[in-house]
């Protein structure tokens, strides 16, 4: 316990000989988290409300349910007939009801109280160019088997590549900036080390164990990369919580993310930022103490 | 309690600090170490608490086989091994009480244990009026004492020291081999390397003299003998 104690104080110690680095280090730590926190949720949401169009769906015809199913099938053989067409998959209610509960999950009040009756059945059409989908549109134009025609376009394709591109670029941004984090860690260490030059050159004479000696340092590490990430993902969960609030993301957008996304992924982060401060250290340690 | 078998050390560049030396010191014993400057007399303090690693030859230090104690160990040895270098080496920042202390604490000795064991080695090395001046208030004998303080914090068995008396007046010397033969009539073994012929020739004790890393003279009750 008083090893313990020594060893906080003597972390704390440290931290207060060089506020700017350490304030320096957990902005980069933040910043670095920061941005894989955002754009990792950013891309669950993009995902979330795409669902429908991935896997190549790129018109949804649903279907009046107050016809008979032989139109249905009839409406289902000359969609693929047209030569645009590549597949066409018939989706029941029932899918639909399912397809409903995965995409609301987070929202338990609403799989509640909603009427399965009213989702209607639907054909998914997969073109062989995406940009075809006017055509469907014209062609399908006063069908009476018709309810309601949605297309992706090409837009859902461009954002789900641009949600990957801005995956991709905020990743390198977060690697860069968390390898100036592990530079600045270990110059940190380094310049700690040297300011206890002599404290350690004592500490080594009269047998302390090089645990002992060291472990102010990984603390230090620790203490730092986990701050600047507890921050972050503070920040992010706020932002989170801020846009699924706000009236102009309803509007197009639903901001659905599941909590047990979110914790996994500040669960996964606060590890791995455990482990960053604990390799910067033995790196940062190696370099100051030299053994 | 000390024993060296054919030991050498030779550095990088070739410089030749200990030749092929053997030696024994028994529990109990006040040795001191002479020689000229360069002889040896550091590196053979500093082959036994493992801060010089033998190039060849078997090192045995308080029942601990030095020569194959593996780095991670050497903690261990230090502790069983009192460490006086020549300059005191204390923090600054820190009042005499807490230097001594250092050293329990860095063990993760307990408050009250810490409290009761510096008191005590305060008492010995005569510095109870000092226990809250910082190093910068102190007299090079006094910083000495502290030094002797701390290294014995642990209760070591084997008290090394590497010129005590190198930056004192004969007056301080002769009070600070006091402070290490009370220490030696308390059961530790003494070895001290010296450039002070005044205090070996007084206090008569075994002479071991060094000369290019060689023990060229081994005497109980020994002298001096400047060359
Ligand atoms: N770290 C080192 N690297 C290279 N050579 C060294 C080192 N330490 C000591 N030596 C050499 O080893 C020899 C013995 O040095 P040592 O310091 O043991 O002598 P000494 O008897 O303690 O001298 P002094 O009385 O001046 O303290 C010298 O030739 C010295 O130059
Ligand atoms: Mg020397």
């Amino acid at each position: 316990m008083s090893k313990f104690s020594y060893v906080l104080k003597n972390t704390l110690l440290n931290m207060r000989r060089t506020p700017l680095l350490v304030f320096a280090t957990i902005i980069a730590v933040l910043v670095s988290s920061f941005l894989v926190f955002t754009t990792l949720s950013a891309r669950s949401i993009v995902e979330n409300n795409t669902i429908r169009w991935q896997n190549g769906v790129h018109v949804v015809v649903f279907l009046d349910d107050r016809v008979t199913t032989t139109a249905h099938k009839q409406l289902e053989e000359s969609l693929e007939s047209y030569p645009e067409v590549r597949t066409v998959d018939y989706f029941s209610k029932l899918e639909a009801e399912e397809e409903f509960k995965v995409l609301f999950k987070d929202q338990p009040e609403l799989l509640a109280e909603v009427d399965y009756e009213i989702l209607p059945s639907s054909l998914r059409i997969n073109l062989n160019d995406p940009s075809d989908y006017t055509l469907i549109i014209e062609r399908l134009d006063g069908n009476p088997a018709v309810k309601e025609i949605r297309s992706s376009g090409e837009a859902i394709e461009r954002l789900l590549s641009l949600t990957d591109t801005l995956v991709i670029s905020a990743s390198a941004f977060a690697l860069l900036i968390g390898f100036a984090a592990f530079i600045l860690i270990i110059n940190t260490l380094r310049i700690a080390a040297f300011s206890k030059k002599k404290e350690i050159r004592i500490m080594r004479l009269v047998g302390a164990s090089s645990t002992y000696i060291r472990l102010p340092f990984i603390f230090e590490a620790v203490i730092e990369s986990l701050i600047g990430t507890s921050i972050a993902v503070g920040f992010g969960w706020a932002v989170i919580e801020y846009s699924k609030n706000s009236v102009v993301a309803e509007s197009i957008f639903d901001i659905t993310i599941s909590d047990d996304y979110l914790i996994f992924l500040t669960l996964s982060l606060l590890m791995f930022s455990l482990i960053f401060g604990l390799f910067a250290s033995f790196v940062g340690i190696r370099k100051a103490l030299n053994d | 309690m000390i024993k060296l078998k054919n030991v050498s050390l030779v550095f990088q560049g070739g410089s030749v600090a200990i030749s092929n030396l053997t030696t024994t010191v028994q529990e109990g014993e006040f040795v001191y170490l002479v020689g000229h400057s360069g002889s040896g007399k550091s590196s053979f303090l500093k082959l036994l608490y493992k801060e010089y690693i033998a190039t060849k030859g078997e090192i045995e230090v308080a029942n601990i086989d030095v020569s194959k104690l593996p780095k991670w160990k050497i903690p261990l040895l230090r502790r069983k091994i009192g460490i006086v270098t020549q300059e005191p080496q204390l923090l600054e920042n820190r009042n005499t009480f807490e230097n001594i202390a250092f050293a329990l604490e860095v063990m993760g000795a307990l408050p009250e244990e810490i409290e009761a064991k510096t008191n005590t080695l305060l008492d010995l090395v005569e510095l109870n009026d000092s226990a809250y001046k910082y190093p910068g208030q102190l007299s090079g004998g006094q910083q000495t004492r502290v030094s002797i303080a701390r290294a014995l914090a642990n209760n070591p068995v084997v008290l090394l020291c590497d010129e005590p008396t190198g930056n004192l007046d004969p007056d301080l010397s002769i009070q600070i081999v006091s402070l290490l033969e009370k220490i030696n009539r308390a059961g530790t073994t003494v070895v001290m390397a010296t450039h002070d012929s005044t205090i070996v020739n007084r206090r008569k004790k075994r002479v071991i003299e060094l000369k290019d890393g060689k023990i060229t003279r081994d005497e109980q009750d020994g002298s001096y003998i400047v060359r």
